[in-house]
């Protein structure tokens, strides 16, 4: 339906972004929509081959819920856990958030922590499909690698392996019903005093859900210190993009995510 | 745009009872609630899903009536405030607020009442933080929150809270 529309139909799943833009006028309304949440390969969260495979119209709340996904990756349990409120969480789905791409969506960073790939599928003559890795999806502020006509079909990652300590958070102005002013993730592995595994990925401070390859750069090898972690938090700095709008200025983002990352290591040191 | 577009046959139940009626592909489960089947209990506060006046049950999981197309109802069981009192009788969390004093104009009220039902469904006995976090969602512009927060644990202590 999707590719014989020529774009007049658009892709829905939980509507939660979807029907206020439309009813307020921010974006024109399409000539049809079509509910993604009627195709059963988007439904689910599996594990097979050692790999956690969570379809794209999964709701949030299920996210927060779900066995697998708490077991195997428990920092997207809690990303998914505090998107908004509940009311929000039994209808949004961790496909809408990815593919809105905000560079805000909460359940970006965590899964960037995860490496994990998307699978885009499109049905121009047949279904294919197409693997993407997270880090390649994101464009800009509402921009993805989405072909005219695709849609996330599925999102797959590996559990976080033995040892790692992973962690997510975001800071906004209030507790309920927050956008992210910034959000920062964490995926280390210590292993006799040094640091030999470190995913580092931040939110709201860049165009895009952004992954920190120079924070990454300033831990891996390295014991974590006090000189370590004030390092990896000026290379944090030094590689996000924040800027100033309605909810924080540029200077406060930057603060808060040196101050975010810096209280993760330390957590981290500790555990 | 709204007349342009013929209208689609709608079947779906609401607070038990089967309903089918025509409606606009362009309606949300807000309007057919309170427009076509009168039920004004259900409040139209933001429409955009960050007040929670709107909340009802959607196969039994609280959600905003105005972000949900009304034909993807199809099929579905809703419950509005009108659906919980029994035979014109008060429900025992509408009871709770009331002897709380946690109704003072009253717009948040069902709103409020339809996600600490929801929340006593999954968890019948909450904490304070715990009742704090599934009214997220629900705005009290006359600040009634400790009033409300009071009335939900009420129901929390009583260990059978709602029947």
């Amino acid at each position: 339906m999707l590719s014989r529309s020529s774009g007049a139909a658009a892709p829905y799943a939980g509507g939660t972004d979807l029907m206020p833009r439309w009813s307020k006028g921010i974006a024109q309304r399409p000539e049809s929509i079509v509910d993604l949440k009627g195709i059963d390969e988007l439904k689910g969260v599996s594990s097979a081959n050692g790999e956690i495979r969570v379809g794209a119209c999964v709701f949030m709340s299920e996210i927060a819920a779900d066995p697998v996904i708490r077991s195997a990756a428990p920092v997207l349990a809690e990303a998914g856990g505090r998107v908004a409120c509940p009311q929000i969480r039994n209808r949004a789905t961790i496909g809408g958030n990815l593919c809105n791409a905000s560079p805000a969506a909460d359940t970006a960073v965590p899964l960037i922590l995860l490496d994990s790939a998307l699978d885009l599928a499109s049905a121009a003559r047949e279904v294919t499909v197409r693997e993407v890795p997270i880090a390649d999806f994101f464009r800009g502020p509402g921009s993805t690698s989405l072909a005219p006509g695709e849609i996330l079909m599925r999102i797959r990652f590996r559990p976080l392996s033995e040892g790692i300590f992973a962690t997510w958070d975001k800071f906004g102005t209030r507790r309920a019903m927050e956008i992210a002013v910034a959000s920062v993730g964490v995926a280390v592995k210590v292993e006799a005093g040094t640091v030999t595994h470190a995913t580092v990925a931040y939110g709201s401070v860049a165009p895009i859900p952004l992954r920190g390859r120079g924070a990454e750069a300033e831990l891996v090898g390295n014991p974590l210190s006090a000189e370590t972690i004030a390092k990896c938090e000026a290379a944090a700095q030094e590689e996000i993009e924040p800027i100033t709008d309605v909810r924080a200025t540029e200077a406060y983002r930057r603060e808060m995510v040196g101050v975010m990352l810096r209280r993760m290591l330390q957590r981290a040191e500790r555990a | 745009m709204q007349n342009v577009l013929d209208k689609v046959e709608l079947g779906f139940t609401v607070n038990g009872e089967p309903v089918k009626l025509r409606v606009s592909p362009l309606a949300t489960l807000l309007d057919i609630l309170r427009n076509d089947l009168e039920l004004t209990g259900t409040k139209y506060g933001c429409g955009e899903g960050e007040c929670g006046a709107c909340s009802v049950l959607l196969d039994g999981k609280v959600v905003n009536s105005c972000l949900v197309p009304a034909l993807e109802c199809e099929g579905s069981e809703v419950v509005t405030i009108e659906g919980l009192g029994v035979n014109g009788k008060v429900h025992p969390i509408q009871k709770a607020f009331v002897d709380h004093g946690a109704i003072q104009c009253g717009f948040c009220t069902p709103g409020m009442i339809m996600a600490t039902y929801a929340l006593l469904e999954a968890n019948p006995s909450p904490t304070e933080e715990e009742v704090k976090l599934a009214l997220e969602g629900n705005l009290c512009r006359c600040t009634g929150y400790r009033k409300i927060i009071d009335a939900v644990l009420s129901l929390a202590k009583g260990g059978a809270p709602h029947g």
